[in-house]
């Protein structure tokens, strides 16, 4: 084992001055997430802001009652009411964009209103703009007029309004933020980690195993006085080291940027803070570092079997898809860890992150993880020694 | 000194493989090489000839061993390539065409890296360095990148690289078939100078020129069998024909 040090040295040298490699290991985390959460953070902000903002055309046909709801609503700020339009035009102004809601009372409403039943009032609006902002706005100017009838109908029976209430709830969630969070958005950490983890391990596996074959190298490596073993070891190194890298550089990225995003509350930003804490991370990057060795014996041997650079590539690039799809199944609601999804790889670790994060981790059920994810990674890694072994991979079309 | 006794390779072949052989062709493996017996000796440059396809590559990567023999033996610096081939690698050096370098490092980089699998000391090292890298002229681009060298320059490095280790025995496959003739020039003054040594050196090639300015002793190939086996002015001394291309053109139709 005296060359294995040798070997990963100029095998990480050369691997850190491949511009191709630093731009997905390095750059790529460590830009373009954060800078995806500032933009749509920042972005959804203004546009809500906007929303809310927004200067509301109503058209009101009363017919003569709800002349309160009318007041009420010239009243309110934002709100354009806009009286005389045919009531039966109300879709058609809002489809055309003339306005953007329509609120219509029955011509008996305060007919029925006085005999204590319930007036009706139709609301017409576009659920598929703002945010639905215009119906939030309108009924909340809606409900402050019910209840204004409400109390005067009260008032009028001379009766207490809390009678209504049959139940007095009380709710008290135990969840801490941090669980709160961890299992709300827990699921994204695991997958920026898993998939940066993949993408930083996928161009050194392909450049050190079919790109050396490719070059012409590997022919006179084979040929230095130096087990397969030894060679094969220091380029493994090498690539479950970029996967790693590349997986805290993403993590790095994301915890410089959400401290700059000031639209985050400061509880919120306390519970995130607690679970990028060095024990959290430590205890996910564990978690990582099997599934990176399985990962990174898994793309060395179909590289080592591709006949070039570019074959390795097809071979390659559709299993980023694979990757995906166990993390994207961890972040759906209802999916647990449990004796059976603890063995799923990389869905394992998906879903472990996300009770690590949370505080609800088992250690039986972590432990079978573990115990999955190094069994999976020793046998991947055996494997792939086995694979280099053999002429057939490496003289394959050569 | 290498022997080769009885030495055949048989490769399994794909069914892509056997479509691309024709009808003909039924079996499902293939003899690379078959029996083939032969010796190189100190001083001598021993030439592996043969058209393309005929084995001369596959029996290099045997005595390299990167391939492990089918049946027979190979003996490099005394040392059984199945047996030990790391110490039969220790002293041997291996060339190709291609350069075989790495485009990111530096040529100091990449002689120091083969220095090192070697387990060459550093004082040995440093001077042996020193010696080649003004012999070949390496000096004044070894801290620049081998990818933004010169084709002349790169096969500098890799002779440098090949022979850092001062290796007894030296494998050229087909040394010359990507370069130009001032680059090929380089190689063949490399092979003299390894000659004059007393190195072993076994060198493949289809180019009839290098046959007849470097061989002691030949061997011709072909379809994975040798031909003719024996010292260079044998072969001139039995030729039927007027020119090297020409004899060994009959050899290989009348086999």
């Amino acid at each position: 084992m005296k060359h294995f040090r040798t070997i990963f040295l100029k095998e990480f040298t050369d691997t850190i001055r491949d511009r191709r490699t630093l731009f997905v290991m390095i750059i790529f985390p460590l830009l373009l997430v954060p800078l995806m959460l500032i933009v749509v953070t920042k972005l959804q902000t203004s546009s809500i802001k906007k929303a809310e903002e927004k200067i509301i055309r109503v058209g009101m046909v009363t017919h003569g009652n709800a002349l309160v709801l009318a007041d009420m609503l010239m009243q309110r700020k934002g709100l354009r009411v806009i009286e005389g339009i045919p009531a039966d035009s109300a879709e058609a102004f809002i489809q055309r964009d003339s306005l953007d809601a329509v609120i219509i009372v029955a011509q008996d409403f305060d007919a029925q209103v006085a005999q204590l039943h319930a007036g009706k009032v139709k609301l017409f609006y576009k659920s598929s703009e703002d945010y639905d902002m215009v119906k939030r706005r309108l009924t909340s100017v809606l409900d402050g007029y019910e209840k204004t009838l409400t109390a005067a109908r009260f008032k009028k029976l001379n009766l207490d309004e809390s009678i209504v209430n049959a139940v007095q709830l009380e709710e008290h969630d135990v969840a801490s933020v941090k669980e709160r969070l961890g299992k709300a958005v827990g699921g994204m950490v695991p997958y920026i980690f898993v998939i940066f983890c993949f993408m930083g391990s996928m161009y050194p596996a392909i450049d050190l195993a079919a790109g050396e074959k490719e070059r012409g190298t590997m022919e006179t490596l084979l040929t230095a006085p130096v087990s397969r073993f030894e060679i094969l070891l220091g380029k493994f190194a090498v690539v479950v080291l970029t996967g790693i890298l590349s997986a805290g550089v993403s993590i790095l990225g994301i915890f410089v940027v959400v401290r700059q995003i000031e639209e985050i509350p400061p509880e919120l930003m306390q519970a995130i803070m607690s679970i990028l804490d060095v024990k959290t991370i430590l205890l996910v990057f564990s978690l990582l570092l099997p599934l990176t060795i399985f990962f990174a014996a898994f793309l060395l041997s179909l590289s080592l079997f591709a006949k070039s650079y570019k074959e390795a590539q097809s071979l390659i690039s559709p299993l980023t898809i694979l990757v995906i799809l166990p993390v994207l199944v961890g972040v759906m609601p209802g999916i647990e860890l449990s004796t059976v999804t603890a063995m799923i790889p990389v869905l394992n670790v998906s879903l472990a992150t996300k009770d690590i994060i949370a505080g609800t981790i088992k250690p039986m059920l972590l432990a079978e993880v573990y115990l999955t994810l190094i069994t999976l990674g020793a046998l991947s890694l055996w494997g792939c020694t086995k694979w280099f072994e053999r002429e057939e991979t490496i003289f394959r079309g050569v | 000194m290498i022997t080769v006794e009885h030495l055949t390779k048989t490769f399994k072949i794909s069914r892509q493989q056997r479509r691309e052989m024709g009808p003909g062709f039924s079996g499902s493996t293939i003899d690379a090489v078959y029996d083939v017996t032969f010796v190189c000796k100190p001083g001598r440059v021993f030439t592996l000839l043969g058209p393309n396809g005929a084995g001369k590559t596959t029996a290099l990567r045997l005595i390299a061993t990167m391939l492990k023999p089918s049946g027979g033996s190979i003996t490099v610096a005394g040392f059984d390539v199945a047996k030990a081939p790391v110490e039969a690698r220790k002293r041997m050096g291996f060339l190709t065409g291609s350069t075989g370098l790495y485009d990111r490092l530096t040529p100091d980089e990449m002689v120091r890296y083969y220095a090192e699998l070697h387990d060459m000391d550093a004082q040995t090292y440093k001077r042996r360095r020193e010696e080649l890298f003004t012999l070949l002229g390496i000096h004044d681009f070894a801290g620049r990148r081998i990818g933004k060298l010169s084709s002349g320059m790169k096969q500098k490095v890799s002779i440098a690289r090949t022979i850092i280790h001062n290796p007894d025995v030296v494998v050229f496959d087909e040394p010359t078939a990507a370069l130009d003739v001032v680059t090929s020039r380089s190689i063949i003054e490399l092979i003299k100078s390894c000659r004059e040594q007393n190195k072993t050196i076994i060198f493949s090639t289809h180019r009839m020129g290098e046959v007849s300015l470097l061989s002691d002793d030949l061997a011709i190939i072909h379809k994975g069998r040798l031909i003719f086996n024996g010292s260079y002015k044998d072969f001139q001394s039995q030729m039927q024909t007027a020119s090297v291309e020409d004899e060994f053109v009959r050899l290989v139709e009348a086999a």
